[in-house]
């Protein structure tokens, strides 16, 4: 039993990190309805910049606010170049807009700050906490518990921004219903800048969090492919399932691969969220919180 | 209807406007005003042009020929959130409110022009941003206790029954406190009782807050109660234009209402 906490343990804090990925593409989906295929290059961009800044020998917070500056550059850009002249486009004209934006980015990261892997360190290592290995047995690593907690301190702030204030509250309009958003004086020009902007933010924690675990290296565009599942188990319009959603993939890939793995020969791990996907699209395509959405004929 | 309510001068001027979709002909040099402080009210048959109309003048489709003038100033191209930004608040024909968002939430959006904190003391939840926040919520809890709909505040407005909904989507418009007030058929699908009160709000907007309502409506006897003046459309063209009375005598409309013979 101890065994099977510990497994459980491990899993549902890697998929908080799994939720963070998700968090990007949610953001974005349910202001704009855009599917951004970008999230993982940002992802990558703003890992990318912010050690790169830190290399040239600026103070590592500094770096975190320069590369968060970059960020809103990129979004106000985005916003100029890429999404006001494609208004009014069906979705899938957009979505492949996003796909051209996810290869400039990846290629002018890599432009600017070269192709090496390059560490980061948080300050915070990949080790069992003592005082929990001693009294119960179990490895929880010091910095997966660390991560989780940011990325629950951010999903904190994003709901409190989200609820308590008026350019939230503009977001969510927006997300409900374009023309009367309109109406009441919401600028959609603004509101995408905004909500780009608040996506590279989480690309940038997103970024710095994977990035200290798995080096700043171009397979964090991969990320992309891993927030996945998440979104389709959570429903691609919800904060909350974005947050379920990681939450049910990280803990599952983890038992799956310890309880089922070596009956099938093991390996399972990188393959099953996957498989759970799409046997749940057959069931609730909508996902667990996402909107469901009823034509009528 | 007191002419004294009909006293002020224009507020919004149209004039000789002129829309097309393609080949299809919505408007065709109409010309109207609005005076301060009345209501006037848009009829026609289906199709005559009345929800183009309105979506001209809060900038949501932008006429080929023509201009709208609203308080003295032309504007060439308006979109609607500048017409917003300038004190024009509306309704739909279809309610456009936001159904996730609780009533409450639904008002705090027409407050949205208003409220002047930055993003970014927004995100951090400053101080100033919370008192803003408070400030607001006091004029639209004003709004609620005068729409009666303080039962529902929390309700999100997609569970709500339909009359109710077009009170709060006016309650929306009102908390923008707009000096023109459009709206697009505020009574249809009603019944008797809930267009007593809809008509009752109205008339007390325009009364209290002196704000000028033009409205698009089909019950005529709903239109003659409440509106000073009156613009009918027929095909894209205006065919008369005065009070109710002098309207509800002029055979074009008469033959515009229950065909003609050719």
């Amino acid at each position: 039993m101890q065994f099977f906490f510990e497994v459980l343990i491990g899993g549902l804090l890697a998929g908080v990190m799994y939720s963070l990925v998700a968090l990007g593409f949610v953001l974005i989906f349910k202001a704009s309805g855009v599917f951004n295929f970008a999230q993982g290059a940002m992802v990558f961009f703003a890992a990318l910049t912010t050690v790169g800044f830190a290399s040239m020998g600026v103070p590592f917070w500094l770096a975190v606010a320069l590369a968060l500056a970059v960020m809103t550059v990129l979004a106000i850009a985005t916003e100029r170049l890429v999404l006001r002249p494609l208004v009014n486009q069906p979705q899938i004209t957009l979505f492949m807009a996003t796909i051209g934006l996810s290869f400039f980015i990846e290629g002018i990261a890599q432009l600017v700050w070269g192709a090496n892997v390059r560490a980061l360190d948080l300050g915070v290592t990949d080790e069992p906490i003592d005082w929990l290995m001693d009294r119960t047995g179990m490895n929880v690593s010091k910095f997966d518990l660390v991560a989780s907690g940011i990325a629950a301190g951010l999903v904190a702030v994003l709901a409190v921004f989200f609820n308590k204030t008026r350019t939230g509250r503009a977001l969510r309009a927006v997300a409900d219903d374009h023309q009367a958003a309109l109406a009441v004086g919401i600028s959609l020009q603004r509101i995408w800048v905004i909500v780009w902007t608040t996506a590279g933010f989480v690309a940038l924690v997103t970024g710095l969090l994977w990035g200290a675990r798995n080096g700043v290296q171009f397979a964090l565009t991969f990320l992309a492919l891993k927030a996945l599942p998440v979104l389709i188990l959570g429903g691609l319009d919800s904060i909350a399932g974005a947050i379920v959603g990681g939450l049910i993939v990280g803990a599952s890939e983890k038992l799956a691969e310890v309880y089922l793995g070596p009956h099938v020969g093991g390996g399972i791990e990188s393959w099953f969220p996957y498989v759970l996907a799409l046997a749940f699209l057959l069931v609730r395509p909508e996902g667990l919180f996402g909107e469901r959405r009823i034509d009528r004929v | 209807m007191s002419a004294s309510r009909t006293g002020g001068g224009p507020l919004l001027e149209v004039q000789d406007v002129s829309l097309a979709f393609g080949g299809v002909v919505a408007l065709q040099g109409v010309s109207f005003d609005v005076r301060e402080h009345e209501v006037r009210a848009i009829i026609g048959p289906n199709g005559a042009g009345k929800s183009s109309m309105l979506n001209v003048i809060n900038g949501v489709y932008h006429p080929q020929r023509g201009t709208v003038a609203f308080k003295g100033r032309r504007h060439r191209r308006v979109d609607p959130h500048e017409a917003a930004a300038r004190g024009i608040a509306r309704t739909f024909q279809n309610i456009a409110l936001f159904r996730g968002m609780s009533v409450l939430d639904n008002l705090m959006t027409g407050r949205n022009l208003k409220m002047k904190c930055g993003v970014f003391a927004q995100a951090l939840y400053l101080g100033p941003a919370r008192r803003e926040e408070l400030e607001h919520r006091e004029k639209v809890e004003a709004i609620i206790d005068f729409l009666e709909i303080q039962h529902v505040r929390r309700t999100p407005v997609g569970r709500l029954p339909y009359g109710l909904q077009k009170r709060v989507e006016l309650g929306r418009a009102l908390a923008a406190e707009p000096e023109l007030l459009l709206l697009d058929e505020p009574m249809a699908g009603m019944n008797v009782e809930e267009k007593q009160d809809m008509s009752r709000f109205i008339l007390d907007v325009n009364d209290q807050m002196g704000t000028t309502v033009v409205l698009i409506e089909h019950d005529m006897g709903v239109v003659m109660d409440l509106s000073d003046r009156v613009v009918v459309l027929d095909y894209g063209r205006k065919i008369a234009d005065g009070t109710p009375d002098e309207v509800r005598r002029d055979q074009s409309v008469i033959d515009a209402y229950l065909g003609v013979a050719h």
